[in-house]
Parts: C-alpha cells; structure tokens; sequence
C-alpha cells in the first residue's frame, strides 16, 4: 500500500522551446488537500494540465501507486485523477445534464444518454442550484452557474484525486464563496485535493499545506515549511 | 393536380440529394467544426467505382459495391491518418485552422477528381440500378424507383444520424468534441476517434449515395464539388451542426426548387440555390474560416 496518492518527480512539460515547468516534484497522502500557489505564468497550470494527461511531460506521475502514462488524459481519469480546468472548457451548446453526464463518460457503459445520467444524477445533492438549468444549455448560464457545472461534472468522474485549476478566477466574491464553501466540505471527506490558486492566502483556507512553483521549479523548502 | 405531384415527387427526390450531403458535412462539422468539402467527391467514387468494377471487372453488383465502400473507407482512413492528423492532433488541437482544414479537404477534392479523370476519363458514368423497372404510378404521380430510393436513404440517414447525436452517450460525446477539445479529453473522450469514425462514415455514406442516385443523373469525374456545394446549401440551413435537419431542409429546398422551376421558370433555380447559398455565407461566415465560434 502506497503511502501517497499522488507522487509527482521531476515533471517538466514544454511547449515547443518554452520551458513551462522545468522539475516539478508534488507528493500527497490519501485525502490531503495540497495548494499549489505562486504567482501567474510559473507553470502551475501547464503542471495539473501534465499531471492529468493533457500535454506531453517528462518525469514520473503515480496515482496510488500506477504509474501514470504521459499525454493519455484516459488513463489519468481512469486512475481517478480528474482536473476543473481554468475557465472550466464545458460545451456551451449541450445541456447542464449532458455537461454533467458526460464526466463519467469513460466509466459508463451505458449506450442511452437517459440511462447514463441516472448513474450520475445523485451528484445533483451537491449542487441543488443547478436542478432548475439541467434542460438549459451551459453557454446561456452564469459565470458561477458553470462553474458549479465544471465541479459536477468534475464528480460524475467519481474522482479520487480531484485537480482544481483557480476555480474562483473571475467569479464574483459571493459565487467564490460559495465554491470554497463546496471544497471545505470535500476537504472534509477522505477526497485528495490539489489546488492551483495565485492567492495564497485564499488557499490555505481550505489546504493543509502549500506548495510554491516559481520559474518552474516547486519550492522544496515552501512545501516543507507549510 | 398530377402535376403538382409529379413536381412534388421531382422535387422530393432531389431535395433527398440535398439533405443527404447537408447531413453528411453537419455531422462531421460537428464533431470537428469544419466542412468536408470532399463529401461530394465520395459519392462520385461511388458510382463510377461501383460502374466500371461491374462493367470493366465482371464482378456481381453486390460485390462490386462492398469493394468500392471498402475502398472509400481506406481513402478516407487514409486521409485522416496523413492529413487530418497532423493538423488535429499533433497541432495542439488546431493550430492549422479550420481554414487550413478547409483547404485541405478541397485538395482531397482536386486529387479525388484528378485520379478519377487518370484512371476512368471523362465519361458520364452510372451503376447499375438496385431496384430496377419502369417509373412507378402512385396516386396520378409517377416517381423513378431509384428516386424512392434516394428518398427512403436520405430519410432513413437523416433520422439515424439525429437519434446518434440525441439519444446516445456516444452521440453526445461527439458533439462535446466539437465543442470544447480541451474539456472533451479532460473526461476521457477521444475526440480524434469521433472524428476520425464518423469522417469515415459519411464518406461511406456518400458513396452509398452515389452508387443509389446514379442510375438517376450519372456521374462524371468532375461531380462532386457540386453535390459538395449544395450539400453546403443545406447543411447552413440546420447551423451545419444538425444533420436530421438538413435532411429536412433539404427536401424543402428540392420542392421549393421543383415549384419554382414548373410554376415559373426553372431558370430560377440556380438563382434560388446561390441567392441561399451567399445568405449563408453573409450570416454564418465561419463557414469558409472567416469567424470561428466561441469555445
């Protein structure tokens, strides 16, 4: 048995001959929830988006021990490793409940769309303001709207590990709220959570710990210090 | 009366050449947001393929039709592993454009044309008829068998295609690629596998379509950027992204034109198809790359 969830040694992800992250290391035990934080353009994002299969990366990722394939986002989600993207890329022309369903889309062996939503309808508890937009489609829908969309689609997955990528940019203060409200409740249940946010402080009121990415680097000496 | 209804069953059956090529280039837009302008190319290799295979080879209909489906099946297979690849997957998700896309279907056009002139010259061709006898009288209507045909497959395809898309979690996925690449991979749907299957489907589909309809009108190497054109035609009239619509546009257009054509002129057709035809361009310019949606 593993004593971490997720482990993470010398990722570097580049794109083209712009090096994004150069060695990142991450280790987080069963249901911790770990802070990436550091300021715009240090390579936080480009580390989730590699750690959940998106891009090509070098080094190592293992989720409860697998080892993780570089640049197969279906093994990532398989694993139980399952990312909010930044500014949430739902489809704007599909329905709530087909943005939702869709996340458990490389579990289900459902061939109807009704019978795959019913698997997946009971995330709905988590996210009651969304029942009266399920026929409406995600691009009419508010800012905070879509992004409680993102989330549960995000739990349709039935994550292990869930990467949540600034899920508070450009929300207004209260939708903010209301999502770290949501993720001190999924901090409380055994789910391992990483989250990528610039404001430190905003952070670590939900996180046990921080870990810094600067030019690229994660910061060995934030992450034992947090 | 009987003329209405032969104008109808006229128009109907053209409208079915509509609508078919219409769902063809929606349901691949769909998936990837770009037209297929080598759809109507397909539906040419279909019916000369199928004609000279039976005429030149002696091989039975039937045989000859599974070889030219397989055949458009590896071409577009082909296409898609040299060409669409590279400018999907290995760009980052469409650093060519759909511009660049676009142009690379009507190269596959101009290819498709120039190998078919090569090899098969520059006669009208036509596959032998599936269902074969004289025009069949209906109610004071007569419609070609053929034409029932192109009619019961345009119909059949369009309502498939719209049950995919509507009912199915496959469906769904599909069109959440086209929506977002980004956010389609992050649960696991492999948009490349979508848009490489239902590539292949339409062209098979279109060549299906060539091989039924071209008893009707017969088929020369230069056919397809014209099928490709109306098909565009319909395709605008269901936002490019809803195939059983463009069936149903389709129809609409081929008895509008039909009317037309027996109650005024019928040197009003082609103005009727390009005065729709520049509407769309005017009002839905990413069509030719001009605006590309919002993701």
């Amino acid at each position: 048995m593993t004593a971490f969830a997720l482990e993470a040694e010398r990722v570097s992800v580049s794109y083209g001959k712009f090096l994004a992250v150069e060695s990142a290391d991450l280790s987080v035990a069963p249901g911790e929830c770990v802070a990436v934080i550091g300021p715009n353009g240090h390579g936080k994002s480009s580390l989730v988006t590699a750690l959940a299969g998106l891009v090509r990366r070098g080094g190592d990722v293992r989720v409860f021990g697998q080892t993780l394939r570089a640049g197969d986002p279906r093994a990532a989600v398989r694993a139980g490793l399952v990312l909010v993207p930044e500014r949430r890329h739902l489809y704007p022309d599909l329905t709530t409940r087909d943005n939702i369903m869709l996340g458990s889309y490389s579990r289900t062996r459902r061939f109807r769309a009704r019978r795959a939503w019913d698997d997946v309808a009971g995330v709905l508890d988590m996210f009651p303001e969304l029942e009266r937009t399920l026929g409406q489609k995600a691009g009419t829908l508010s800012g905070g709207q879509q992004q409680m969309v993102a989330l549960a689609r995000a739990m349709a997955a039935q994550p292990r590990i869930l990467l949540l990528d600034e899920p508070c940019l450009g929300l207004a203060e209260a939708v903010a709220r209301r999502v770290y409200e949501w993720l001190r409740s999924m901090a409380a249940t055994d789910m391992t959570i990483v989250l990528v946010e610039e404001n430190p402080a905003s952070a670590l009121t939900v996180a046990g710990r921080a870990v810094r990415m600067h030019n690229g680097l994660t910061d060995p000496e934030e992450a034992a210090r947090a | 009366m009987s003329n209405f209804l032969n104008l109808l069953a006229a128009g109907l059956t053209s409208g079915a050449i509509y609508g078919i090529f219409g769902a063809c280039l929606a349901v691949w837009f769909r998936v990837c947001n770009v037209l297929n302008l080598a759809v109507g190319d397909f539906a040419m290799i279909g019916a000369i393929g199928t004609a000279v295979l039976v005429q030149s080879s002696g091989l039975p209909f039937g045989a000859a039709i599974v070889v030219d489906l397989v055949a458009v099946a590896l071409i577009a297979w082909l296409f898609d592993r040299l060409v669409l690849h590279f400018a999907f997957d290995r760009s980052g998700g469409g650093a060519h454009g759909v511009v660049g896309v676009f142009f690379y279907t009507f190269g596959l056009s101009l290819v498709l044309e120039g190998a078919v002139r090569a090899l098969f010259g520059t006669d009208v061709h036509g596959a032998p008829a599936i269902w074969s006898g004289p025009a069949l009288a209906i109610a004071g209507f007569h419609v070609q068998r053929a034409g029932i045909l192109v009619i019961a497959l345009a119909v059949v395809s369009g309502l498939a295609l719209w049950a995919y898309l509507r009912f199915t979690v496959s469906g769904r996925a599909a069109s959440a690629a086209g929506e977002s690449t980004l956010g389609s991979r992050i649960v696991g749907i492999d948009s490349a596998l979508f848009r490489r299957r239902i590539f292949i489907m339409t062209a098979v589909l279109a060549a299906l379509f060539g091989i039924v309809e071209s008893p009707m009108s017969g088929f020369t190497y230069s056919s397809g950027p014209t099928i490709s054109l109306i098909g565009v035609v319909a395709a605008g009239f269901a936002a490019f992204r809803k195939p059983g619509r463009a069936v149903a546009a389709g129809l609409a257009m081929g008895v509008a034109e039909a009317m037309l054509g027996g109650y005024v002129s019928t040197s009003y057709n082609d103005v009727l198809l390009y005065a729709i035809l520049f509407g769309i361009i005017i009002l839905r310019p990413e069509v030719l790359g001009l605006r590309t949606r919002p993701a």
